[in-house]
């Protein structure tokens, strides 16, 4: 199976945030927890169903990375903006 | 403009209260996001790619300088110094915090804004020409009767839960610059012989996934009989519309499906119950509402006619500029003044938190407090003495809000796209931007003439590329960005839906593509004064579908 | 558990039972009919009953028997289904009925100011968050109305269509 790390949306502030290998949802996806197995990838479900009952976080989905040169790299164009920030500069 | 009395400001802040108690709860958990969505979707406020969004209503898109002061505010101390005005004249900040919210909603009843039904399945911003009041070609100022329908729509009990989002819009002159065919009301404006107000009113409208141009299913509606009528439609709507589908949920499909003359039967039936009732609307009451927006007091300025021709010879930029966005008024010594918020290779729509202070400023100095945005996503100034232009033009000149574009192929539209909204497929920005760069010729722009581009990130067409001279649709094959072209679309009086012209281009192909079709028009068209739309209406797709696609195969992507 | 409220309070002993192919109602009970078999019970002459209005259903087909109704009950089957607010307004003002009329179903407390509104009066309330703010006495509602609605409400002397509660 494809490599996956578990993402969603802060309650509060509604920042992109990752599941982190300290068990922090990160506002980086630099250092998400990445699941290579059947299980881990159930496990990080089950963390991403419990935050989203404890009122943490929306939005919750497990997504589909690579690992390139040990940067995090999610597979999808729309997960690479969610991690990268909007492609455009902000001066208008 | 509409100003709020009491009851107003009550309703506003019994809203604001009513919202602050119900992210409290939320934030707490006692509410759950299932049931809270459509609480806070009724407030404006959205969860993006990002961070939430919270588009905030600008009644038919009329605002003054306090108010734009306070979107400034807004952008500066709870969002990242920036806002996006959108197609159906709201604004739209990226980056708010959901318990900052109620705080934001408290400062905006300040200034008598809000955000309440700007999202969910319910009655909409209603919509407005952008030149209503101030337009020659105007019958009457449609904004009084948006401001009606706004009121009454406002937390209707009945129609909070509707099949899906109803937008109307209204226009006043025969001219129809509000899109009103491509909305699920429109309404035309009228006056008859004797001089009566009455509305040609269509339904149906609408584009997305199955755009729609509307049916008119009333002709001459009385002034008395609006709100009767209006709530016949809906209450039919309410009944009878899908909820089976999510795609097939607006009217335009209950219109496709009941056949618009079994549907206006039944809107028909419904209002001659509602007729003579409590919704009648009083002569007394219209004329109060109407008193709101009466022309300012235009002072004559004739000497900005010798000094306009003046400036003009003494500066071509700025003759330019006068050329391309000012248009007649009403009163000969005005003009309608539309301030660009598309520079070349920039955000269309977006103004950082000082261009919006500046806007004010100058709204306050030269345009009688009064500021409009359009549908097309650009700042208008409807009431500018033609001795003051030159005056504005300097002051515009160094915020990069002076360019002359208007209607121009850089005058881009463009919904937020991939790069913020979490329903797009692609990006629509970065696209308009290299369009922009691309034709940034002024003397190239000057030769093509009127050309509306309009880019939508995903198939939910909030760019409007389903009415663009030259429409744009990005969506996403095997992972990747690619662009449909549409040709031929238009939201005017022969509104009609562009037609898909063959295969996608990737990202990189776009602009070459667009600059084909535009060589193409040039190379066919009569003379210079057949516009793109002119000439793609009498030649048909066919010219351009081989200067795109050759002799190779061109099916649609 | 599913608690009936009113703006007088929870209703104890509340008789009505939802009738279903699986549910009658019992001894001391009292069935909400499907609007199929309360039209055949109203043309027999029954009365005293009770009518299920489902969100597909047409309302108008009561206006004969409105008589015979004891509580009309108007279904939400998803908070977001709508089309009751529609029925219990047609119930109310175009057919004239003054009796009870309930919301069934997926009733949260938030919507429960807009039903009072549209002339519903009484609530089978299930959710907790729901229970515990009408045990509270709060609702989320806001007293000034940009529209006159099915409940009556006084006019504030301003534009026509404005009311206050």
């Amino acid at each position: 199976m494809a490599l996956q790390i578990l993402t969603a949306n802060r309650l509060t502030d509604g920042i992109a945030v990752w599941y982190d290998v300290d068990g922090r949802w990160n506002e980086s996806i630099a250092r998400a927890e990445i699941a290579s197995t059947k299980d881990d990838a159930e496990r990080l479900e089950a963390i991403g169903k419990k935050a989203f009952a404890d009122n943490l976080v929306l939005d919750v989905n497990l997504i589909d990375v690579e690992v390139d040169n040990g940067f995090i790299r999610p597979l999808r164009l729309r997960e690479r903006i969610r991690a990268e920030g909007p492609t455009i500069d902000y001066v208008i | 403009m509409y100003r709020y009395d009491e009851f107003d400001h009550a309703f506003v802040a019994g809203r604001v209260a009513q919202f602050r108690d119900q992210v409290e709860r939320r934030l707490a958990g006692e509410i759950a996001e299932d049931a809270f969505r459509p609480l806070r979707l009724m407030n404006g406020v959205y969860l993006q790619l990002h961070a939430y969004m919270l588009r905030i209503a600008i009644p038919y898109g009329t605002l003054n300088s306090r108010q734009m002061r306070m979107l400034a505010h807004i952008a500066r101390k709870y969002d990242r110094g920036y806002g996006h005005f959108t197609t159906r004249q709201n604004i739209q900040f990226n980056w708010p915090r959901l318990e900052d919210t109620p705080d934001i909603l408290a400062d905006l009843a300040s200034v008598e804004m809000h955000s309440i039904q700007t999202s969910g399945n319910c009655i909409r911003n209603v919509t407005a020409d952008h030149f209503a009041g101030a337009a020659a070609d105007e019958a009457a100022d449609p904004r009084p009767y948006a401001e009606i329908l706004r009121q009454w729509s406002s937390v209707h009990p009945e129609f909070v839960f509707l099949p899906r989002k109803f937008k109307i819009a209204v226009t006043g002159a025969d001219y129809d610059r509000a899109a009103i065919q491509v909305h699920d009301i429109g309404l035309h404006l009228k006056k008859n012989d004797k001089g009566e107000i009455g509305f040609d009113v269509y339904v149906g409208g609408g584009q997305g996934r199955t755009p729609m141009v509307a049916k008119k299913i009333r002709d001459f509606l009385p002034e008395e009989d609006l709100l009767s009528y209006i709530t016949a439609i809906m209450r039919v709507y309410n009944l009878y519309g899908r909820r089976d589908n999510k795609f097939k949920a607006r009217i335009k499909i209950l219109v496709h499906e009941m056949g618009a003359e079994r549907l206006s039967a039944e809107v028909e039936a419904e209002f001659n119950e509602l007729k003579n009732g409590e919704l009648k609307l009083p002569e007394a009451d219209v004329e109060k509402i109407r008193s709101y927006f009466a022309l300012p007091d235009l002072p004559e300025r004739p000497e900005g006619w010798a000094n306009l021709a003046a400036w003009k010879k003494a500066d071509p930029e700025f003759a330019r500029w006068v050329d391309q966005n000012v248009k007649p008024h009403k009163h000969p010594d005005y003009g309608m003044v539309t301030i660009s918020l598309k520079p070349i290779g920039g955000i269309p729509g977006d103004a950082s938190d000082s261009q919006m202070d500046l806007i004010a400023d100058l709204a306050e100095e030269y345009a009688f407090d009064e500021i409009r945005i359009s549908h097309e996503q650009n700042v208008i100034f409807p009431h500018v003495a033609l001795a003051d232009l030159e005056a504005l033009y300097r002051a515009l000149k160094p915020a990069n809000l002076s360019t002359a574009n208007n209607n121009l192929i850089t005058d881009i539209i463009a919904c937020p796209g991939l790069d913020y909204c979490a329903l797009a497929n692609a990006r629509s920005i970065p696209v308009a931007q290299e369009i922009s760069n691309r034709f940034r010729s002024h003397e190239r722009q000057a030769e093509i003439g009127e050309l509306k581009i309009k880019i939508s990130g995903c198939i939910n067409a909030c760019g409007h590329h389903h009415v663009g001279h030259i429409g744009l649709l990005g969506v996403e094959k095997k992972g990747a960005e690619l662009y449909q072209i549409t040709l031929g679309g238009s939201a005017d009086n022969e509104t009609s839906v562009g037609e898909i012209i063959g295969r996608g281009f990737e990202p990189e192909k776009v602009t070459d593509a667009v600059e084909v079709v535009v060589d193409t028009y040039l190379g066919l068209r009569l003379s210079p004064q057949e516009t793109f739309l002119e000439a793609y209406r009498r030649v048909g797709p066919q010219p351009f579908k081989e200067a795109l696609y050759g002799g190779a195969s061109a099916e649609a992507a | 558990m599913t608690r009936i409220w009113n703006e007088a309070g929870f209703v104890n002993d509340d008789p009505w039972v939802i009738e279903t192919e699986e549910t009658k109602a019992g001894n001391n009970e009292k069935p909400i009919l499907p609007l199929d078999a309360f039209l055949e019970k109203a043309k027999a002459g029954e009365s005293g009953l009770g009518v299920l209005i489902k969100p597909a259903d047409n309302v108008k087909e009561l206006a004969p028997y409105l008589d015979r109704i004891a509580l009309a009950a108007v279904s939400f089957p998803a908070f977001s289904d709508g089309r009751s607010f529609s029925h219990a307004s047609i119930l109310r003002e175009r057919l004239g009925y003054q009796g009870e009329i309930r919301a069934v179903g997926d009733v949260l407390i938030d919507p429960i100011p807009l039903m009072l509104r549209v002339g519903i009066n009484s609530f089978a309330v299930t959710n907790p968050v729901a229970l515990k703010r009408l045990e509270e006495g709060r609702l989320p509602g806001i007293d000034k109305h940009y529209q006159p609605t099915a409940r009556p409400s006084q006019n504030p002397h301003s534009y026509s269509w404005r009311r206050v509660s």
